[in-house]
């Protein structure tokens, strides 16, 4: 299949109402030409509003999009280069597979023998060959997504929007559908921007993730730097899992800063944006927490074991340091030996691996993320 | 839920008894006499074929069931050429609850008026000093009257305005179960608004047009009180055949074209059924 080219996309300061809420709220970000860009949030987060108004299904309430460029306007889907391949694939039943896929070229009023070539090319690229005319209903889910992906690219779009369209597969599924994607991808050279709540997946397929909250895009970046630079606590916490630990800025040294937390003073990275005495927050990864017996010489904190789980290729600790949950996750291997539930224990960390966060939601915001993370389904990062 | 077989036979038991002593009885009672004869003004209770054989010698009876079938697909169609939009509009295009709820009952209304007064309630509109030939003269439009009474036109459009909402009602509620990302889809891939709906929304609706044409057919084919208030004696069809044999007493030549009504029925539901399944499978 040619190489189509993908187009950059220009979000500048998109707002949606529904109603009085704003679905999005003030939205700016580009997406390079080529580039596999992921908008992750938790449901109601705005994500998928935001790519409806790219596709052209929703107006804007203000602001702009720019598809190579070329703003947008009004402009219908249908005179549009963008392709979506929606979260329930609103895959034609009354159409086999084949009509399925040549729909959008049947559109065009291409030739009849150029939509069977093309058709079959695009069965091809996602390995239906042979399947043309199977009926939608009598496919597996796995297969139904294939389709859907066919009946786009088959369009050779230039940027294709993807709105959650692994929600419907099982695990082992979605894993494999994901590194199908990726390839299509970068085979093609188009521009995808996938809409996911999932943050594995996001992490896994994309150059760079939009994080975004409450219609508000919070962080965008490469997955490493969102991973281990989160500029909220609710970036924190929703990329992988996080200590986060509120405090205030109790000295800045030339490469850490020391934190004062309720009893505790922790030191933590300096980024260099940190004033002294101001609310902070600190963000641990749990794997970055090491643990030792307390007799040991080795310095940290003293914390005893309140809880413990062994997953295989780590074990959880939930311990207490003075009154402060901090959740560790130690490697596991052979021999290595296990701390006991009421155990007293020496734990601390690298300061260069403790990240400084701006402090700007405090408790309530921790509990928050918290509750939302459980509703969701279980993906491969929860896994 | 799952019932028992005894329990649904028991809930079954008072709709099964009532059809069978209201309906089933008395129909047999008298489509029976079709295979009797009528001599001399009297029913002759012989066994015989000899009415059957009569009603089919006669053109007469051919014409009876020419008109009947005409009536009924000319009021389906227009039925469905008007419900359709109809449903449409008040599926796509109504969309603050308040409005939907006064354009449903202003469609429903014909049904809460007696099919007797809606028909005279035509009988104003449509005579040569009604409603409609006054102001059409008035406009300047027409010189004499329309002769929009006592003929087919005036049984059509009385029939029509009657079964409207027996057409736009399944169409309605066949578009309200309709997955609208699939026209979002369709855009998406380059269909303007036309080719979705030619594409998209009619055939997913067909299921719903399918039934609008059975319940609008056959509720045409045996329409009685219109055809015989406002066809004048003009528009002979089945249901007043069979009523004119049978206040002649000729029950055995009533019983003969009330067979063929039943025959004509059960063969329109029988098409449409297998219709609806195809169009369905697809």
């Amino acid at each position: 299949m040619a190489l189509s080219g993908g187009a950059p996309v220009e979000v500048r300061h998109l707002l949606k109402r529904f109603g009085t809420t704003a679905a999005v709220d003030d939205v700016t970000f580009t997406v390079g030409g080529g580039e596999f860009f992921s908008l992750l949030g938790p449901s109601g987060c705005g994500k998928t509003t935001t790519l409806r108004v790219i596709g052209g299904f929703e107006r804007a309430d203000a602001g702009h999009v720019l598809i190579d460029g070329r703003p947008m306007g009004q402009l219908p889907p249908n005179r549009r280069e963008t392709y979506m391949v929606f979260q329930r694939l609103a895959l034609f039943p009354h159409y086999h597979v084949f009509d399925n896929v040549a729909f959008g070229l049947r559109m065009k009023r291409l030739p009849e023998v150029e939509v069977r070539r093309r058709a079959r090319e695009a069965l091809a690229l996602v390995r239906l060959e042979g399947m043309e005319t199977r009926r939608i209903s009598e496919l597996s889910g796995g297969q139904q997504q294939r389709v859907a992906l066919a009946r786009a690219l088959v369009n050779r779009p230039r940027v294709l929007l993807l709105d959650e369209p692994l929600s419907a597969l099982d695990l082992k599924l979605r894993l494999q559908m994901q590194e199908e994607l990726k390839r299509l991808q970068r085979e093609l050279g188009t521009t995808f921007i996938y809409v996911t709540h999932d943050q594995g997946e996001a992490m896994a397929m994309s150059d760079r993730v939009g994080v975004m909250d409450a219609g508000r895009l919070l962080q965008v970046g490469t997955p490493l730097d969102i991973y281990e630079r989160p500029q909220t606590p609710f970036v924190a916490h929703f990329i992988g899992d996080a200590n986060l630990i509120q405090g205030t800025v109790d000295a800045l040294e030339p490469r850490t800063i020391a934190v004062r937390a309720g009893a505790l003073r922790i030191h933590a990275h300096r980024d260099g944006w940190e004033r002294l005495g101001a609310p902070i927050s600190v963000c641990i990864r749990p794997e970055r927490v090491w643990v030792a017996a307390a007799g040991d010489s080795a310095g940290g904190l003293r914390g005893r074991i309140e809880d413990r789980a062994f997953v295989g290729q780590a074990v959880k600790y939930r311990i207490d340091v003075d009154g402060l949950p901090l959740r560790a996750s130690v490697p596991y291997r052979s021999g290595t030996p296990l701390f006991a539930v009421g155990e007293t224990v020496a734990v601390g960390w690298d300061a260069g691996q403790a990240v400084p966060v701006p402090a700007d939601g405090g408790g309530f915001e921790h509990a928050d993320v918290a509750d939302r993370r459980d509703l969701r389904p279980a993906g491969p990062a929860s896994a | 839920m799952r019932i028992e077989g005894r329990t649904a036979l028991l809930l079954l038991t008072p709709a099964l008894g009532l059809m069978a002593v209201l309906y089933v009885v008395p129909l047999a009672v008298y489509l029976v006499n079709g295979l009797h004869a009528f001599r001399d003004g009297r029913i002759v209770p012989v066994w015989t074929l000899e009415t059957t054989r009569r009603f089919f010698a006669d053109p007469f009876s051919y014409r009876v069931i020419w008109a009947s079938l005409r009536l009924s697909f000319i009021v389906t169609a227009l039925t469905l050429g008007i419900g359709y939009p109809l449903a449409y509009a008040l599926h796509t295009r109504v969309a603050r609850p308040g409005a939907r709820v006064v354009t449903g009952l202003l469609l429903f209304s014909p049904l809460v008026v007696s099919v007797v007064v809606r028909t005279y309630g035509w009988l104003i509109l449509l005579a040569d000093r009604g409603l409609v030939n006054t102001l059409l003269r008035q406009a300047g439009l027409i010189q004499a009257p329309l002769g929009l009474l006592f003929n087919l036109t005036g049984v059509v459009v009385s029939l029509t305005h009657i079964l409207l909402p027996f057409a736009v009602f399944p169409i309605y509620s066949v578009l309200s179960r309709l997955d609208w990302t699939l026209a979002e889809a369709a855009r998406d891939l380059g269909a303007d608004w036309q080719q979705v709906f030619v594409r998209i929304t009619l055939p997913q609706s067909m299921p719903g047009v399918v039934a609008a044409s059975l319940i609008c057919f056959t509720l045409s084919l045996s329409a009685f009180v219109t055809p015989q208030l406002l066809g004048g004696g003009r528009v002979q069809v089945l249901p007043l055949d069979v009523y004119n044999s049978t206040v002649e007493i000729n029950w055995p030549e009533g019983a003969v074209a009330a067979t063929v009504l039943l025959v004509l029925s059960l063969a329109a539901v029988w098409t449409l059924g297998r219709a609806l399944r195809l169009v369905s499978a697809a």
